[in-house]
């Protein structure tokens, strides 16, 4: 669909559904990188109401026809509900859902559009300075703040199952092993021995079930170049689930330009988990720590060959995915490799 | 460097740092860089397909053998990529279960053999890491 043909299908939509809402336009789109799982616009829409002429800012989240994660948008919608307003999060307005594909070709919703701030490369973390320890401060107190977010009553919580406390490791490595099995193009003998590994070594049960959000990690929050974290965006692999799996994803190597020595490459370990185990609750168990670590290297390598199968398929040919396939799949697999091998007596 | 991995390096530059600037603001500027660094990248790994693979079914075959299992997996009648890959996941799929075998086993000689795939297993994650050409930032 023609980005013209969308504003105005997607003009007569929100016409529809704003309350006393007419003479709606849009008055500009841009398809922005917002994430590769979701076609992402960026929309200025004016309308008229009973209170006079109004301009929204909004984010439209349109499915493709393929990608990264096969996720429903229904529950990224509800995840964003959930923590919408909540503990001094900055998280979108979450608007509209349409799973309908009449309206713009696909499903899709609509998010208020946050007006500050940019996304942090996690290639080129440095770019954070001189703002680096507030970033992290702001990083980790949210992490942790997501993780005490209630659960019961949650919107996500109708959408989402929700295990039993020492079944969360178990319903997260079946599903990615599954995804491994299911969509690699070859043959996988270091995940396969990770996710044997993970079998036979489980992680203590959660110390408490939380919104997960999935996919928490620099690259994927807007910051505004002064110090603020203005925005926690891509929920589309939020789940009910331990709160270490996020924090074990947040400081995976990848994502901090393998600075070892701080936190997600922003904050001294120590710090960053009193951190987030103030903001949490949780108290920090290196045990659980090690399991869900190793675990996210397996669920990166699970999003890594999805996204290899989705580009040679033809499916989507955006070229982040040949990248995802590609370099970080290469990257996550070292990186396993190198922490599995020397446990079973190979190298140091 | 051979003419394609010189072809496709050069490429990529053109891409990254001619043709993505010109397109700003558009979203297809992100696909032009991520193109051209995926193509500069390609330069390199198409020079060192064959040589990696061919060095991978060595190995495997390497530890199927000391395993004393037969391998009914033929060997490639060409250095082409895509029947090295063939043979290479065949090899691969023996492996993975011989490792999951072993894994069952506290005899110290199964041990010190999954040692030596998992050594195998960690040079091959080596070789196989590409190299992204670090393109300097439009405003440096």
């Amino acid at each position: 669909m023609l980005e013209t043909e969308l504003a105005t299908k997607f003009a007569d939509y929100a016409e529809a559904r704003l309350p006393g809402a007419k003479n709606a336009h849009v008055v500009s789109i841009n398809r922005i990188h917002g994430g590769a799982s979701r076609q992402t616009y960026s929309i200025d829409l004016t309308y008229e109401d009973a209170t006079g002429p109004k301009t929204k800012g909004l984010i439209l989240r349109r499915d493709p026809p393929d990608s990264l994660i096969d996720t429903e948008r229904r529950v990224e919608f509800a995840a964003i509900k959930s923590a919408y307003g909540q503990r001094d999060l900055p998280v979108p307005e979450a608007l509209f859902l349409e799973t309908d594909t009449a309206a713009l070709g696909a499903p899709f919703f609509v998010m208020g559009r946050i007006e500050k701030g940019d996304p942090l490369n996690p290639f080129k973390i440095e770019q954070v300075e001189p703002h680096r320890a507030a970033i992290g401060e702001q990083f980790f107190r949210h992490l942790g703040s997501i993780a005490a977010l209630p659960v019961e009553g949650s919107a996500l919580a109708e959408e989402s199952e929700s295990p039993a406390l020492d079944q969360c490791w178990r319903k997260e490595l079946a599903y990615w092993a599954n995804e491994i099995r299911s969509n690699a193009r070859n043959p996988q003998p270091v995940a396969e021995a990770a996710i044997r590994y993970l079998e036979r070594n489980p992680p203590p049960p959660a110390q408490r079930l939380s919104i997960v959000h999935g996919d928490y990690r620099t690259g994927n929050y807007l910051q505004d170049g002064e110090g603020t974290m203005t925005a926690i965006l891509d929920w589309e692999m939020a789940h009910i689930g331990d709160p270490y799996e996020d924090l074990a994803w947040a400081t995976d190597l990848l994502w901090c330009g393998n600075d070892q020595e701080r936190a997600a490459g922003l904050l001294p370990w120590p710090e960053a988990i009193g951190i987030w185990q103030n903001a949490s609750g949780c108290t920090f168990d290196p045990a659980a720590f090690e399991w869900w670590s190793l675990f996210a290297y397996v669920k990166a390598l699970g999003i890594w060959v999805t996204s290899e199968k989705a580009f040679a398929a033809g499916d989507n040919d955006d070229p982040i995915l040949a990248w995802s396939g590609w370099f970080t799949h290469c990257a996550h697999e070292l990186m396993l490799a190198m922490r599995l091998g020397p446990k079973h007596g190979a190298g140091a | 460097m051979s003419d394609i991995g010189m072809i496709l390096d050069r490429i990529g530059r053109k891409l990254v740092t001619e043709v993505a600037p010109k397109l700003e603001g558009d979203y297809s500027a992100g696909h032009a860089a991520m193109s051209g660094l995926m193509a500069v990248m390609a330069g390199e790994a198409w020079d060192n397909a064959a040589d990696r693979l061919v060095n991978e079914i060595a190995g495997i075959r390497g530890l199927l053998a000391l395993a004393g299992q037969s391998v009914s997996v033929p060997e490639s009648s060409s250095v082409k990529i895509s029947q090295l890959t063939e043979e290479r996941n065949a090899l691969a799929e023996q492996l993975i279960a011989l490792q999951a075998e072993l894994e069952t086993s506290d005899d110290a000689a199964a041990k010190d053999l999954n040692a030596k795939i998992w050594m195998h297993l960690m040079a091959t994650a080596m070789n196989r890491m590409p190299t992204p050409p670090d393109f300097p930032d439009p405003e440096d």
